[in-house]
């Protein structure tokens, strides 16, 4: 299988930090894979450079083939806009649209908005019934399923979770991840940014932050059956 | 759906469903718009009003019989005053002097029109009442306290008409007349019972006209008439021509001034305060950026709401702007004011160059941030 | 912690105060530049008017039914009743001597120019004359200030050129006379004997008005060839005065009809008929009168403009006012993520509304300072560009501006705070 995502030798110096320090990954189409790491580990800025957000200072980064590690803003917008599904910690969703209509909006960005299949893709996640609330008159679960499917509507090639069920209690952690083992399922690749082991359980494949550092790369403790 | 219809639901529904941040944004543009065309008009419409303030001064151009002779038909006086556009004359006013005796003391008889007097030489001040019946009469207050008379009493005047006999009337004192001026030593009648009197009917020694008019317009006026109306030469009043021009001048740009700090001050204030609403989407355009939204698109949706803010809110504030205009030239002047069609034009056109800018300008900064930053710092 | 929430927001919130203080200093600066200059604009559109010449007209008592029939004026001798140069500086001495800005005197005498017969008039005036008034100050006054419209060919004359003198356009014409001619003017006194004396044609004047036909001369002049000297026959006064009101309409038909109150108010006001009053009083045998063509309208057109700029200044402090509190409004309203967080942490609503009220208060009280100091610059501004002087900064505005601050800023916050008060904290911190 071909690699979706490559990072070679990628460092991240802000000033005298340095916050990722050469790391190496390779991602394979439709495979899970959870970063992990505590707080200031470096999974963050990792999160950012894959989504195409932050630039990294040296090295060089693969998404689909295509060489991301020295474009520019504009046309790592296009990446992002085309390729990565982004889900936040924060369920960063726009207040004065419904549910439906902020899936559309990334439709529209993307290409064209269409609104049936907006509601196909709140349908999988289970906000079907609430596609004409506004955001306020959601849950935080339904939120954070709301950005799930704003996050798949454009079929992207990665989706790139960032501590997704960080606000979220139990019962939505179990709702989300089953959504995500859903998504796995049907092919998806998924790249998740956590610090807990419960979430990275989930993943086929664990890599480890440890300051900026790969310390290793390790197989989950223990399988979860969907 | 089209492109179309999507990027204007996400306009309007960030109008409607954020509603009282809106409202605080149109309230805003609706000020700078009311301040823009209410000051834009008072500015607009003050030479005209206070020009017509300034007729208070009275007269401002006297027609005088041409050459040496003592009077002139009042005929030609009238032609002359036809020259005069209606709307700017404010009033005219025949005046004929002869001499009549009281006590064997020659007095300066004046008779004019008592109607026509009050418009051209508004500063008088009439103790008692105007004349109005053929033998009734003004005095002139030193006249009056000379001769001890007051109003109510009667005076007998010796009136010796030209190649007549002499002979003695007795007139109503109906008022005293008291300007600081020559006029506190006349007697003044009207020019009809004079004329009755005195014969040589519709002759008069002066004509005095007060018109709302510069400087300019008045030598121009003076030179037509001087042209087309012979027998009569036209004097603009110098003292009160000029020193109108010099005052009004003066007041013009005070008011200019003031319109232009006014106007300043505001358009920064709307100006803030659509920056404030819209610095505080940034996380929103952070959000929209990380969903893939271009540069362009987004501010493409800030232009677009501001638009429809400066639209409403500068149609809402052309019509409260009016009123301003309309309550400070009626309690100021007492006259309406309608604002010129450029004007409501030049404040709608403002008020979108105003939003559009201050909402523009924060949107732009936003999205040049790494929409990282703005998603995960709080 | 109060203190140390207040200091922590104003310090990292730098830049959204900072603006929040710019504009607060732009509206107050507009707010106070439009009050100083609306307080002022009286006197100085009051300064301006004086170019419409004398207000007060002084003649001695009993002498202007004679001499005042119209176009023939008979001449010095007729009346035999004068005012005295020598008690004019005393003037400047009444209760009101500082508004009065100018004044000066008139001799006329019929004078034959060249032994022709026609008599032309000759006045006599001060142009500029230095005068030293018994309270020790020293002002120069005459003519050249009172009649600012003439239009002079050449240069007005000096008080002292003995030997000049200068035509009237229409008598310079009709006598086919230019600057440099020399003329020979003779003036009779009482008793018939003539004077004569040779003058230069120093300069020509147009006035627009009778006096274009005739001469003009300085007073020792007209003195010396009429055997009239230290006598005046009229002195015309421009004077700052107050619009009148009923008090002083009264007062001007006769002050004694007053009770002893209201005579003491119209005695110290700057009213026309005052200043004359009081100008009776020091001069001997005079009788000064408003000439109301002058004072009546003045007062209108002070008044007119007055209340045009009370009205612009109102109607401006009020939209500002308003657009300002609208921006605070918008201030707090962009912290509701602030507001849930703190009522989340079981904050109190009044504990919230007070940090948020004294933040805003922060800043709009440097912005107001700022802005009263910019205001008074921009007064000054206008003052010099248009009047040509300074306008006076009247303490008056501060309080105003004070109150307007404070309640254009809680005014703006306590809807907003009350707004976002009622909201859940949930809410706020879930919708971004």
């Amino acid at each position: 299988m071909k690699n979706i995502l490559e990072l070679n030798s990628v460092s991240m110096i802000y000033g005298p930090v340095k916050a990722l320090h050469d790391v190496t990954l390779n991602v394979r189409e439709g495979e899970w894979v959870a970063i992990m790491g505590s707080s200031g580990s470096g999974k963050t800025t990792m999160m950012n450079i894959v989504g195409c957000m932050n630039k990294a200072t040296h090295g060089t980064v693969f998404l689909d083939g295509e060489k991301i590690s020295r474009l520019n803003a504009k046309d790592l917008t296009a990446i992002r806009r085309d390729k990565i599904g982004l889900i936040f910690q924060q369920f960063h969703v726009i207040s004065y649209l419904t549910a439906v209509e902020n899936v559309m909006i990334a439709q529209y960005y993307h290409s064209m908005a269409d609104e049936q299949e907006a509601l196909e893709a709140l349908e999988r996640v289970g906000l079907g019934h609430r596609a004409r609330h506004l955001p306020r008159q959601l849950s935080g679960g339904e939120q954070q399923r709301l950005c799930i499917a704003r996050a798949l509507i454009n079929h992207p090639k990665l989706i790139l979770a960032d501590e997704p069920t960080g606000n979220l209690d139990e019962a939505n952690q179990e709702i989300v991840m089953d959504i995500f083992h859903q998504l796995h399922g049907q092919g998806s690749t998924i790249v998740v940014v956590t610090h807990s082991p419960d979430v990275a359980s989930h993943a086929q494949r664990v890599v480890r932050l440890e300051f900026g550092r790969m310390v290793r790369e390790e197989q989950p403790v223990e399988r979860h059956v969907a | 759906m089209n492109r179309k219809t999507m990027y204007l639901k996400i306009i309007l529904s960030s109008l409607i469903r954020r509603r009282s941040r809106m409202m605080v944004a149109l309230l805003a543009v609706a000020i700078g718009a009311t301040v823009f065309l209410g000051m834009g008009s008072v500015y607009y419409d003050i030479p005209r009003q206070m020009g017509r303030e300034f007729r208070s001064y009275g007269a401002n151009m006297i027609l005088a019989p041409s050459g040496t002779d003592a009077a002139m038909r009042l005929e030609d006086a009238r032609r002359a005053e036809r020259l005069v556009a209606e709307a700017k004359l404010v009033g005219a006013t025949p005046f004929r002097y002869e001499t009549m005796y009281y006590n064997m003391q020659g007095l300066t008889v004046v008779g004019t029109d008592m109607v026509a007097v009050r418009k051209t030489s508004p500063y008088w001040r009439i103790q008692g009442d105007w004349p109005v019946e053929a033998d009734q009469i003004l005095l002139g207050t030193d006249i009056a306290e000379n001769a001890r008379l007051y109003a109510g009493t009667s005076i007998t005047l010796e009136c010796i008409p030209a190649g007549g006999k002499k002979f003695k009337k007795e007139f109503k004192v109906s008022g005293i007349v008291r300007s600081g001026g020559p006029e506190d030593s006349f007697v003044l009648m009207p020019l009809k019972t004079l004329e009755s009197l005195m014969g040589k009917p519709s002759m008069v020694s002066v004509v005095e006209m007060s018109i709302a008019a510069s400087s300019e317009e008045l030598a121009l006026l003076a030179e037509r008439i001087q042209a087309e109306v012979p027998g009569v030469s036209p004097r603009p009043v110098k003292r009160i021509m000029n020193s109108e021009a010099a005052v009004l001048a003066k007041l013009q740009v005070l008011v200019y001034l003031v319109t232009v700090i006014v106007l300043f001050l505001t358009m920064i204030c709307v100006g803030t305060t659509m920056m404030t609403v819209v610095m505080e989407r940034r996380k929103e355009i952070g959000l929209k950026k990380a969903i893939g939204a271009e540069n362009k698109s987004v501010i493409g949706e800030f232009l677009g709401e501001g638009m429809v803010l400066a639209a409403i809110g500068g149609l809402l504030g052309v019509g409260t702007g009016y009123f301003f205009a309309q309550a400070v030239s009626i309690s100021v002047f007492g006259r309406g004011v309608s604002p010129p069609l450029f004007l409501v034009a030049f404040t709608l056109v403002a008020s979108l160059v105003v939003t559009v800018l201050a909402s523009l300008l924060p949107a732009a900064r936003a999205t040049d941030v790494e929409p990282s930053l703005v998603l995960r710092g709080e | 912690m109060f203190f140390r929430m207040i200091f922590g927001a104003v310090t990292r919130q730098k830049q959204k105060l900072l603006m929040m203080a710019c504009t607060m200093a732009l509206g107050i600066s507009l707010a106070t530049a439009m009050l100083n200059v609306m307080l002022d604009v009286g006197d100085k559109v009051n300064q301006e008017l004086k170019t419409y010449g004398a207000n007060i007209m002084v003649e001695p008592r009993g002498a202007s039914i004679l001499s005042d029939l119209y176009g023939v004026r008979e001449g010095a001798g007729v009346s035999g009743k004068f005012l005295f140069e020598a008690e004019l500086p005393k003037m400047k001495t009444i209760f009101w001597a500082f508004n009065i800005v100018d004044f000066t005197p008139y001799l006329e005498v019929q004078a034959r120019v060249n032994a022709s017969e026609a008599p032309v008039a000759m006045v006599g005036t001060w142009f500029s004359k230095h005068l030293d008034i018994p309270t020790g100050e020293s002002v120069d006054t005459g003519v050249i200030n009172l009649k600012s419209w003439w239009e002079i060919r050449g240069a007005w004359l000096k008080d002292a050129d003995e030997s000049g003198v200068m035509a009237g356009a229409a008598f310079a014409a009709r006598n086919k006379l230019k600057e440099g001619d020399t003329i020979t003017v003779a003036v009779r006194d009482r008793e018939g004997r003539e004077r004569a004396a040779e003058l230069t044609i120093r300069s020509v004047y147009h006035a627009g008005d009778k006096e274009d036909d005739g001469l003009l001369a300085p007073l020792a002049v007209v003195q010396r060839l009429s055997r009239l000297e230290g006598k005046v026959d009229r002195v015309e006064v421009s004077a700052l005065t107050t619009p009148e009101n009923d008090l002083a309409r009264r007062a001007a038909q006769n002050p004694h009809s007053l009770s002893r109150h209201e005579w003491e108010i119209w005695y110290c006001t700057a009213y026309v008929s005052a200043i004359a009053y009081q100008i009776d009083e020091v001069l001997t045998d005079s009788r000064a009168k408003a000439v109301l063509q002058v004072a009546a309208s003045e007062g209108a057109i002070l008044q007119k403009t007055q209340l045009l700029m009370l009205l612009l200044t109102v109607l401006s402090l009020a939209c500002s006012a308003l657009a300002i509190s609208n921006l605070v409004t918008a201030n707090v309203m962009e912290r509701s993520t602030e507001i849930g967080l703190l009522k989340a942490l079981g904050a109190s609503d009044g504990q919230i509304s007070l940090v948020v009220l004294t933040e805003m208060l922060f800043a709009t009280a440097l912005g107001g300072v700022v802005g009263y100091l910019v205001g008074i610059g921009l007064a000054q501004i206008i003052g010099q560009s248009v009047f040509g002087s300074a306008v006076a900064a009247k303490g008056l505005v501060i309080p105003l501006i004070a109150v307007l601050v404070l309640v254009v800023t809680v005014g703006g916050s306590l809807p907003a705070i009350r707004m976002l008060l009622r909201l859940r904290p949930t809410e706020v911190l879930h919708g971004s």
